[in-house]
């Protein structure tokens, strides 16, 4: 007989409580975590976005990407090397349409590469996000230290580096207006794309991540709420079901002595936290999943699917340890004291 | 016949500093068909007396022989296994699982004491065993919904569809008032008759004396009369 199953239909009301109180944690921890991961999309979707791979600064740059300036020589013999590598300069500045709305950019340019647009001498490809702001292809942009202009011809989409839309320019423009000839840093992807150059510092995609100072605060910050959250509603789901445990000590007491199993007890109690929490999971995936499709555009709001099933697990871990925790006294408790109780 | 034999049965408690000897060497033969009745002041062990006897709590020395089987030196496991399919209980209480229906009840009975019937046949025996305690027309019911002389009836019924050999009753009585007492104890007396089972009940009420076989009155830990 499934008890378990039988005791829920029975008590609706209990399991509803104890479920609300897991989808209404579970959901909180959803959106804060895909405010966290929209936040961190938001500023660095640019490298975020890239296959893994390693990057290459020089060592006096200090693990500061905009103070490294890479030796022509060396960039031109890693490059013909490793024909899929790019050499990549990003310069934050600011860009005018004709109504002289000044708009934040982040200026990006590489060498040949598939990972990155290379637009001719003169045009601009931007983030998608400048599009909802009223920018059209064909539209002219200005930029004062540049005594050209910039003809939109095209948009890409998730591409933001310091919470701003990317502009990807030539590399001729950009010498212009950055009075360089130097590009500042190397990205080769591959796995085992980890090689030793003179004179220039590696770094894995979470380590370059990393040295970009505001990321590297702001994504601790987030990691920790989320993190406290699922730590937090771990505690809560294991209090909930001690309270539901305790409440049916007599129960179990009198089962036990009837000749119960203490293991069909375990289970009873292991299929209804499976229920409740699975359901209650269930629920909270498919609402934070719809928010992430209704989300008002100018939100950092990113949750991917895969988020939200590695943090459900997490939630039926800690749910399955909270349970088994404060399951625990069902072993302890004596049929002969809840005979004794009284009726239940 | 004899199938349960109590041997020098003896239960101490330490109370901080204080050795409390609650059984004091009891023994005692329970026949097959027949129910005896453990009478007794409040304090005068014959509460502990059974439940040792029901595998419920360890004796700190002695034996309790069943069908041939020395109990007390069993694991928990064996006698739990006793319990399921060999025991059936009675409380004072009814103690009925709040969220299963009186058919349920004993369906779970049956599951426990790992029952061979089919399904078909747990439904006609639940049906015979409801009708012999009266409470076939209220199979689809909750405990919330029962009366107290009828709980206790289903509690009965709970006890004896497994078919057990012994049936522990405490207090059966205590909680209803004299009519449905009177019922309870009928019940309990033709259900030890009809199916040879073997009774022993706990009871402070000297009314319910005349449904037994046999009395063992009880003072201090000790049988005082036989």
């Amino acid at each position: 007989m499934n008890m378990a199953w039988k005791e829920i239909k029975k008590n609706k009301g209990r399991f509803l409580i104890l479920g609300s109180i897991v989808f209404l944690v579970s959901l909180l921890t959803f959106m804060i975590s895909g405010l966290a991961n929209g936040l961190s999309q938001d500023n660095a979707a640019l490298i975020k976005n890239l296959p893994d791979g390693q990057f290459y600064m020089t060592k006096e740059a200090n693990e500061a990407y905009n103070l490294s300036s890479l030796d022509n020589g060396t960039q031109d013999q890693i490059l013909k090397k490793h024909q899929d590598a790019a050499a990549l300069s990003i310069q934050m500045g600011l860009l005018n349409n004709h109504e002289d709305n000044q708009l934040s950019v982040a200026f990006v340019t590489s060498t040949p590469s598939p990972l990155f647009p290379r637009p001719d001498k003169g045009d601009i490809i931007l983030d998608r996000s400048l599009k909802d702001d009223g920018i059209k292809v064909g539209d002219t942009l200005f930029n004062n230290q540049f005594s050209g202009t910039f003809t939109v011809k095209g948009f890409v989409d998730q591409s933001k580096f310091n919470h701003a839309p990317v502009a990807y320019i030539s590399i001729e423009d950009y010498k212009e207006m950055y009075r360089t000839d130097k590009m500042q840093f190397i990205f080769e992807p591959g796995e085992d794309s980890d090689q030793a150059y003179a004179g220039l510092q590696s770094f894995s995609k979470n380590e370059f991540l990393n040295t970009i100072s505001s990321y590297k605060a702001e994504q601790m910050s987030l990691s920790m709420i989320v993190w406290f959250l699922v730590v937090i509603s771990g505690m809560l789901f294991a209090i909930f079901f001690y309270m539901m445990n305790v409440q049916k000590m007599g129960l179990y007491g009198i089962l036990k002595a009837i000749g119960v199993k203490t293991s069909t007890l375990f289970k009873m109690m292991w299929t209804q936290m499976l229920f409740i929490t699975v359901t209650s999971l269930g629920i909270s995936i498919v609402l934070s999943q719809s928010f992430h499709m209704i989300a008002p555009k100018g939100m950092p709001f990113h949750l991917t699917f895969e988020t939200t099933v590695q943090l459900s697990i997490v939630f039926l871990v800690i749910g399955f340890f909270g349970a088994t925790l404060s399951g625990l006294q069902i072993k302890k408790v004596e049929p002969l004291q809840a005979i004794q109780q009284g009726e239940m | 016949m004899t199938i349960f034999t109590i041997d020098e049965i003896r239960k101490s408690f330490t109370n901080g500093e204080v050795k409390e000897e609650i059984l004091k060497g009891v023994n005692l033969s329970l026949n097959e068909g027949e129910v005896t009745a453990l009478v007794g002041a409040s304090g005068s062990g014959k509460s502990t007396l059974l439940t040792i006897a029901a595998g419920l709590q360890p004796a700190s020395d002695g034996q309790v022989i069943f069908e041939g089987k020395n109990m007390t030196s069993m694991s928990s496991e064996q006698i739990r296994r006793i319990r399921a399919n060999k025991f059936g209980f009675v409380f004072q209480f009814a103690h009925l699982v709040p969220f299963l229906t009186v058919e349920e009840q004993l369906t779970l009975m049956l599951d426990v004491s790992e029952s061979k019937m089919k399904k078909q046949e747990q439904k006609k025996e639940i049906d015979k065993i409801l009708a012999l305690v009266g409470m076939e027309h209220r199979k689809h019911a909750y405990p919330a919904s029962l009366s107290g002389g009828e709980k206790q009836r289903v509690a009965i019924a709970r006890a004896i569809i497994h078919k057990p050999k012994v049936l522990f009753a405490d207090e059966p009585t205590a909680s209803l008032d004299s009519k449905r007492s009177k019922d309870v104890m009928t019940l309990i007396r033709d259900l030890t008759k009809s199916l040879n089972l073997t009774t022993l009940m706990v009871t402070h009420d000297e009314d319910m004396l005349s449904y037994a076989d046999h009395i063992i009155k009880m003072s201090d830990g000790q049988v005082m009369i036989s």
